[in-house]
């Protein structure tokens, strides 16, 4: 969960991205500084074929790939298409529309960085329901809380 | 098939003035001939689909027809069976999902596009997806067309058996359709390639299907109506028109409309 005072940022770009674009953008981002939590959307790209005749083999896939992100490793699950961030305060919001603007220039799409409420600020019913009070509260409604693997954390200068 | 010459009315396909009415209505009528954008061989497209090794037997269902007792029955006298019931294979698929930025055909239009086309078909039409099911053989015969022609891209249109999701997403970077199993893969010379058979098993040579079309040619050919970019529906007065007119007389059915 969040608390409210934090603003929130969406980037979102009218192509779903590359790993390297990927790559590039985030380690732009974290240059900029002033980000609490960041979480990468799209559609899930999975290990293996979920379903249908060939449920359970393999699935190679191109662009399920382990980006490096700052000093730190990122598996990628997702084709990436939205990027949401908490940020510190609202100063930071134009720096990081030069950024992804500077990142999308020699692009032929565009990215669009928006402002609004984009994660949960309180657990819903469902979410209670789901995982249980306890439930860690740093990534409901970002990530399924389940998952034994954490976030990745990357370091800033403070 | 030819449309029959004594038909008490000519069959109009479609309303609508737009060109991508008129480009519905070319799929649709049997009399005009789609244009060959590509060739993909035999063996090719049996890859493709999974349903058997290249060059193996058809399994069949029953036995071919001419060895089995028919019932005495009026409408096996007029239908002619096709090459693929008359042999008795199975019945087998092959599911398209078109990318809804411009790909050239959509499900709906598939569907009647193959039942005005093809003989002996179910096609299945969903939001995303399309699935024709057929005699083994006759499937691959279609299949070759499905895919030969203007019907499909290469980029935004994909063989899909299962986890067909990607229509309504965002292009890649590249162009390509979202797709979780990846089975086609543009390579670095433009070609895109098959790298797996529809179900998502990998194939043991990638097949060739060409290079995806360029936006002009599918803002011009496409069958999908489109408000960013293409033409959009509400421009096309008499399809609107059309569409009222079917909803209104199907809501006022149950009081018997008279016009």
């Amino acid at each position: 969960m969040t608390d409210a005072i934090y603003p929130q940022v969406r980037i979102v770009s009218a192509r779903f991205l590359r790993p390297d674009t990927v790559e590039q953008l985030l380690n732009r981002l974290v240059q900029v500084g002033g980000i609490r939590r960041m979480s990468i959307n799209g559609p899930s790209i999975p290990a293996t074929v979920p379903y249908g005749p060939a449920r359970g083999q393999p699935n190679p896939h191109p662009d399920r790939k382990v980006i490096r992100v700052g000093d730190q490793d990122v598996q990628l699950r997702v084709q990436v298409g939205t990027i949401i961030l908490e940020i510190e305060d609202e100063s930071y919001i134009p720096v990081i529309g030069e950024a992804v603007d500077e990142v999308f220039a020699d692009k032929d799409f565009s990215c669009t960085v928006q402002q609004g409420r984009y994660m949960k600020t309180q657990p819903t019913l469902s979410d209670y329901a789901k995982y249980g009070p306890d439930a860690d509260k740093q990534i409901l409604g970002l990530v399924d809380p389940r998952r034994k693997d954490g976030p990745v954390i990357i370091q800033g200068t403070k | 098939m030819k449309v029959k010459r004594n038909m008490a009315y000519k069959p109009q396909y479609g309303p609508g003035t737009s060109k991508v009415a008129e480009n519905r209505r070319k799929q649709m009528n049997p009399s005009q001939k789609l244009e060959k954008m590509r060739d993909v061989t035999d063996e090719d497209i049996v890859l493709i689909l999974g349903h058997r090794a290249p060059g193996a037997a058809y399994p069949t269902a029953h036995p071919p027809l001419a060895e089995q007792q028919e019932p005495d029955c009026p409408i096996r006298k007029i239908v002619t069976p096709t090459e693929g019931a008359k042999a008795g294979d199975r019945v087998r698929y092959i599911q398209f999902a078109d990318s809804m930025f411009f790909a050239p055909s959509h499900p709906y239009q598939r569907t009647y596009t193959e039942a005005y086309r093809f003989r002996g078909i179910d096609p299945g039409t969903l939001s995303g997806r399309q699935i024709v099911e057929c005699r083994e053989r006759d499937l691959e015969k279609y299949s070759k067309d499905l895919v030969n022609t203007e019907l499909l891209d290469p980029a935004r249109t994909g063989i899909r058996g299962a986890t067909v999701h990607g229509h309504s997403l965002r292009l890649a970077e590249n162009g390509m359709m979202f797709d979780m199993l990846q089975r086609s893969v543009l390579g670095e010379d433009g070609i895109v390639r098959y790298v797996k058979n529809q179900i998502g098993e990998p194939l043991d040579r990638a097949v060739a299907i060409g290079k995806p079309l360029d936006e002009k040619w599918l803002k011009a050919h496409t069958t999908i109506f489109h408000s960013l970019g293409g033409t959009p529906y509400r421009d096309d007065k008499e399809y609107i028109e059309y569409v009222q007119r079917i909803h209104t007389l199907r809501t006022k059915y149950g009081f018997l409309p008279k016009e």
